[in-house]
């Protein structure tokens, strides 16, 4: 049997992002500051530590020293995640204001396939917007059919983290704190390119209200 | 007890119960729609005060006190109305306690009585007016003003429901228990009413509204937080159509590399089995033995070798090259053919000094004389030499055969 330190250290081990959705016991475990210090030696035996981000939703682990294979390890995860943020950006908006509550995606947030498939069929520009979605090379569909579209999009999104099936049978999602994650990069960028994405928006939506 | 008041009140209900579907429909589209009822029950609720008309040439409506008891019974949220009239509660309630004080100091013990059952009457509603209030606040956090879609909409709600609980608050501080004591003196009934009873309530309102204004405060956060990330997302969608070509700056080759980027990758394998590992020797071999698959596998993989394209070919012709063994055969039946005597084939065997195993001569000599056609056996007889087997009944362990010509 695997005491819950080893499954926690599996997880983290195995590159995973530990969250309430994702993992609850060994979220759990982690938030124990003593637990938190028993699972930092062992990682540190690998050169790893303990890191967290979205305030703490997240937890995963770190290099403690950079050396010319981490930098390698680091700059390929960076390229991915890059390439992962304009169609999660246009997913998440399009998610979101489909399911017509106006909240943006976070860790816990429910996502019922067949109801957001409904709304999107039910929306020409939606579906127009999956299918430009869909197409992005992180989800590489060539299919016509939206359902296909949107069931590979799903599928994708499950193996990389950023949502889990807790019902095999179900076509029921939840978000994971990857979305989280994913959140704090967006505003790190904002921030250290000084793009001032939200003062942008703001115009934006002012303008349309004087229109 | 009042007759008329009983008997109106009973007529009251009755009407309630008779035209409920006319008051609940009023209660959720907010007006009555005349035509639809006969004028006669119109006008006999308007008399009871059920339904008004707020102005001329307006639809009518339910009474507001009528609508806050549904609202109230029926835990609707959106009912937002907090009504703490605090002040007003209380000053009755000093009032009424003098009133009592003086029935008694009068000797008039009925009158007395009836003050006090008043009295009583306000107190519990001032505890259940507060306990509703804070009941209403904690519904409609607990939904997170679920019956407004916008985050804009829901933040305004907040602001209300702040309001309100500062509102409640700085009322509840118009409790003076110093002056609440001196007037219940010492009146048990009154001490009990005006001192232990408001004591308790208060305590547990304030309480409950610290906690739901730190709630409300958490929410008003997490609704900014929303339109903060809304925001984000759709400034990040502006900013790539305007700059398709952005690409943020490599933070992992920095020197310092931003904690939110450093992030190790996975090292984690599969363990693989430990054959020798004698505790798991059970589990292992309940694997092997639920081993099924393997022979479709390999039947698939058969499969998939005849589903390769067919090469078309001529066919070489094939020449089977005749078997030494069968040659000495044909040239030992030859043999007696020619001497026309029996000869055992052991003996041939030894003369021609043959290389093959004896039993396989044997053997072969008896397969060809059985595989020779049905009018060339007849030409032939074949004799068996040998022994019984000392162990085994029914089997006969042949050593040598004689072959003849009829």
């Amino acid at each position: 049997m695997i005491t819950e330190q080893g499954r926690v250290l599996e997880l983290l081990l195995s590159g995973e992002f530990v969250c309430q959705t994702k993992d609850e016991d060994a979220f759990r475990y982690l938030q124990s500051s003593i637990n938190r210090q028993e699972i930092e030696q062992h990682l540190s035996l690998l050169n790893r530590r303990l890191a967290s981000a979205a305030e703490g939703e997240v937890y995963f682990a770190a290099y403690q020293h950079l050396a010319d294979n981490e930098r390698k390890v680091l700059n390929q995860q960076f390229q991915e995640v890059s390439a992962h943020l304009m169609p999660m950006v246009e997913w998440l908006l399009m998610v979101q204001e489909a399911m017509d509550n106006d909240m943006p995606l976070t860790q816990g947030t429910i996502i019922r396939l067949n109801q957001l498939q409904t709304v999107i069929e039910d929306t020409p520009a939606y579906a127009e917007q999956l299918a430009k979605i869909s197409r992005y090379a992180m989800f590489g569909s060539k299919a016509s059919e939206l359902d296909a579209q949107l069931k590979l999009i799903f599928k994708r999104l499950v193996e990389l983290g950023y949502l889990v099936r807790p019902n095999q049978d179900k076509q029921i999602y939840t978000a994971t704190g990857k979305i989280d994650y994913l959140f704090d990069v967006l505003k790190f960028i904002d921030e250290t390119e000084n793009l001032s994405l939200s003062a942008r928006a703001e115009d934006a939506i002012s303008q349309t209200n004087l229109i | 007890m009042n007759v008329n008041l009983n008997k109106s009140g009973i007529s009251l209900l009755n009407a309630l119960s008779n035209h409920s579907e006319l008051i609940m429909q009023a209660y959720f589209a907010g007006t009555v729609n005349e035509a639809d009822y006969s004028p006669k029950v119109i006008q006999n609720l308007i008399d009871l005060k059920v339904l008004w008309r707020p102005e001329s040439e307006v639809e009518l409506r339910l009474r507001p006190a009528l609508r806050t008891l549904l609202e109230e019974s029926l835990q609707d949220e959106h009912n937002r109305q907090i009504d703490a009239n605090i002040a007003n509660l209380l000053a009755t309630l000093k009032t009424q306690a003098e009133h009592y004080k003086e029935a008694l100091s009068n000797q008039k013990y009925h009158e007395s009585q009836a003050y006090l059952s008043d009295l009583t009457e306000h107190v519990y509603t001032l505890t259940e007016t507060l306990a509703t209030n804070v009941r209403l606040l904690w519904s409609r956090i607990s939904n997170e003003f679920g019956y407004v879609s916008s985050v804009d909409a829901k933040i305004r709600e907040n602001e209300l429901a702040q309001g309100q609980v500062t509102d409640l608050l700085n009322q509840l501080t118009m409790f003076r228990f110093d002056e609440l004591s001196q007037l219940a003196g010492n009146h048990r009934e009154l001490r009990h009413l005006l001192v232990v009873k408001l004591q308790s309530t208060f305590a547990t309102s304030t309480q409950e509204l610290s906690l739901v204004q730190g709630k409300l405060i958490e929410l008003l956060g997490r609704f900014r937080e929303f339109k903060g990330r809304t925001r984000l997302l759709k400034g990040f969608v502006l900013h790539m159509e305007q700059q398709p070509d952005f690409k943020p700056g490599n933070y992992a080759s920095l020197t310092n590399v931003p904690s939110l980027f450093n992030r190790a990758n996975g090292i984690v394998n599969r363990a693989a089995p430990d054959v020798n590992y004698v505790e798991h020797e059970f589990e292992l071999a309940d694997i092997v033995n639920n081993l099924k698959n393997i022979n479709r596998v390999w039947s698939n993989d058969r499969q998939k070798q005849t589903l390769a394209p067919i090469k078309v070919e001529t066919d070489h012709s094939i020449e089977l090259a005749d078997d030494k063994l069968k040659l000495a055969v044909e040239a030992y039946f030859c043999q007696v053919i020619d001497s026309g005597k029996t000869l055992k084939a052991l003996d041939y065997y030894q003369s021609e000094q043959l290389a093959f195993d004896p039993e396989v001569w044997i053997y072969q000599v008896i397969g060809a004389y059985h595989g020779l056609p049905e009018n060339d056996k007849e030409y032939f007889d074949i004799a068996t030499y040998g022994n019984v087997d000392p162990v085994y009944v029914g089997n006969f362990i042949i050593e040598d055969v004689e072959v003849g010509l009829r």
